[in-house]
């Protein structure tokens, strides 16, 4: 007689396996930390997606750069323009993704991971070009990301984001 | 998750099939050098890419690796003898030789140069640090020989093994780079196994159980980078490497031997888990060699004759549900190898993806799969070499390292995740 373990891998079981849904949809942020890519965020934001929404720190980078402050009450910048709140926006999400491209200098990932600490919420971080990158450029903006990302990916080519989103469930 | 299409590009390994022409790129372990033994020894059925095979050894001890079957009535040449530089079909008497080229038919005039006509499709079998090695693509695309280092290393410094594991090839290969169950799964195993006790990295490992991890693209395919917090602010970082389509390279510990896998396709529902264990710069030692018998480390114990597990589907994998309650072993089942592949074959023959929930701790899997199926489009678009084939990008070490907190392990680690020959793996 077969075993439990034998009858419940078949081929033939796997017809019996509850088809319902697992999961609800998850709140996934992508925010693009430097200006290329806030490029690659607003393509991004042309397709269809379940829960992801994108936005842009590349404003406040850049502004929060010259100034040498940071605020907690800092704005993000969604595709139309519009500010959010970052506060608001972190605290009603399951996972925020970092974008940003190899050499960049990316201050506001501080900032940002500081609040998904606070608020509990898990971050990925993903730096794009990084292959191709000087290898210093690239270890300054990874040292920007390494202490706010629990997972940090350098990826050679913008498609991974599309990929990884999907593959997330975003 | 993958869509259904996605899944099956990469599950579906047979002739014909886009992820069989990608593995069809490369060589892969076909057979252990000592299931062929001795020159005109047995024959050995071998089903590689859902193609079922013959290997032999003929008289001058030239390997073979022809169809099974019998070009004239389709018997399966199993049963045939292998003498005098070739091998004899026992139903009507044809031969063969190492190329598969037919030699003789008896039935025929030997003048009437019939057998010239007929010949079984045949594939290269190549011996390479105690492994024969074939490679099932187009001959005008046939690479260099396979430069593994645990290949090329002097023979006592490496032992290899093989086990069917019953279960689809991705799916054992994605538990090969998810780093994140160790922690789990296998901390049984840290303080107990002869072939991974007693490293100091061992305790980073423990006392730190949520790593941070980071992915980074490699020449042959990726780094998985787990990092636990060391002492002084530093971090104990562990490397794994995967080189496509399916070599993975498990971080070392202390200066035990280092160890990995090939997931080899036998069909879509069956894979061989191939583990190799070597070290760079010294012989292993008796007793490590032992426990490797043993079944210690990442090798297994037998069904006396065959390379199936003695742990495995049909007895439950021996779960000890005392051991699971006292902590012993996490999941119940004894022995890393297959605590990973009782997992594995539970989720079924080919896991459904489209029903998963990944979690970014699960990017090693995501970009693996991202890269195979950019290598597929690639070869078959574009006829684009893929990654893995070039002898360079398989040159490569895994390894752990104590680096400081603002250092990359990709560069810092640089030499050390190379072959240096004469120099010892990096390790903790």
């Amino acid at each position: 007689m077969a075993s439990e373990s034998a009858r419940a891998s078949s081929a033939a079981e796997s017809r019996f396996r509850i088809d319902a849904p697992n999961a609800r949809p998850r709140a996934i942020k992508v925010v693009a930390l430097d200006r290329p890519s806030q490029a690659v965020v607003e393509r991004l934001g042309q397709g269809r997606w379940n829960g992801a929404s994108f936005l842009t720190a590349s404003a406040f980078s850049a502004e929060s750069q010259a100034s040498g402050r940071f605020s907690m009450q800092a704005w993000l910048s969604d595709l139309s323009g519009g500010t959010k709140h970052l506060l608001e926006e972190i605290r009603g999400s399951d996972l925020v993704v970092m974008i940003a491209s190899a050499g960049e200098d990316v201050p506001v990932a501080a900032l940002i991971g500081e609040t998904c600490s606070i608020e509990c919420v898990t971050t990925s971080a993903l730096v794009i070009g990084g292959p191709a990158a000087i290898d210093q450029a690239l270890a300054r903006t990874l040292a920007q990301l390494r202490p706010w990302a629990l997972m940090l990916v350098v990826a050679s080519a913008e498609e991974y984001v599309a990929d990884m989103l999907g593959a997330l469930r975003a | 998750m993958l869509r259904k299409e996605q899944n099956e590009l990469l599950t579906q390994t047979g002739p014909n099939t886009p992820g069989g022409r990608l593995f069809r790129s490369y060589w892969v372990p076909a057979l252990l050098a000592d299931e062929l033994p001795d020159n005109e020894g047995p024959p050995v059925r071998v089903k590689l890419l859902s193609e079922r095979l013959l290997a032999f050894r003929d008289t001058q001890g030239r390997y073979a690796l022809i169809d099974e079957f019998c070009a004239h009535r389709g018997v399966s040449l199993w049963f045939g003898r292998n003498e005098e530089s070739g091998l004899r079909c026992p139903y009507h008497g044809w031969k063969y030789d190492h190329t598969g080229q037919c030699v003789e038919v008896p039935s025929e005039p030997a003048e009437s140069g019939f057998c010239a006509k007929i010949k079984l499709k045949s594939y290269p079998l190549v011996e390479r640090g105690g492994v024969l090695w074939t490679y099932m693509g187009p001959p005008d695309r046939r690479p260099a020989l396979p430069e593994w280092e645990f290949a090329v290393v002097p023979a006592g410094q490496s032992f290899t093994s093989k086990r069917l594991q019953e279960c689809n090839w991705l799916q054992a290969m994605e538990g090969g780079i998810d780093s994140s169950h160790v922690s789990f799964l296998h901390r049984g195993e840290l303080n107990s196994d002869p072939l991974f006790k007693g490293a100091k990295g061992n305790q980073y490992n423990l006392g730190d159980t949520r790593p941070v991890f980071e992915v980074v693209e490699s020449p042959g395919g990726l780094y998985v980078g787990a990092r636990r917090n060391a002492e002084n602010g530093h971090y104990y970082w562990r490397i794994t490497q995967w080189v496509m389509p399916s070599f993975t390279m498990i971080p070392p510990r202390g200066d035990h031997p280092v160890h990995g896998h090939f997931w080899i396709p036998v069909d879509d529902e069956n894979c061989w888990a191939w583990s190799f264990d070597y070290h760079p710069t010294r012989p292993l030692t008796q007793g490590e060699v032992q426990a490797m018998r043993d079944g210690k480390g990442i090798h297994v114990k037998y069904q006396p004759g065959t390379f199936r597990p003695l742990a495995n589907k049909d007895n439950d994998y021996l779960i000890d549900r005392a051991a699971q309650k006292a902590g012993r072993t996490f999941s119940g089942v004894a022995g890393i190898a297959m605590q990973d592949a009782s997992l594995q074959e539970s989720m079924g023959p080919i896991v459904d993806r489209a029903k998963e929930n990944l979690v970014s701790t699960d990017n090693g899997i995501i970009m693996a799969r991202h890269r195979l199926m950019h290598a597929v489009k690639g070869l078959m678009e574009r006829d684009v070499v893929p990654p893995g084939v070039d002898i360079s990008h398989q040159r490569v070490r895994s390894a752990s390292l104590i680096l400081p907190p603002d250092h990359t392990f990709k560069d810092a680690g640089k030499d050390a995740l190379s072959v240096r020959p004469g120099v010892a793996h990096a390790s903790v």
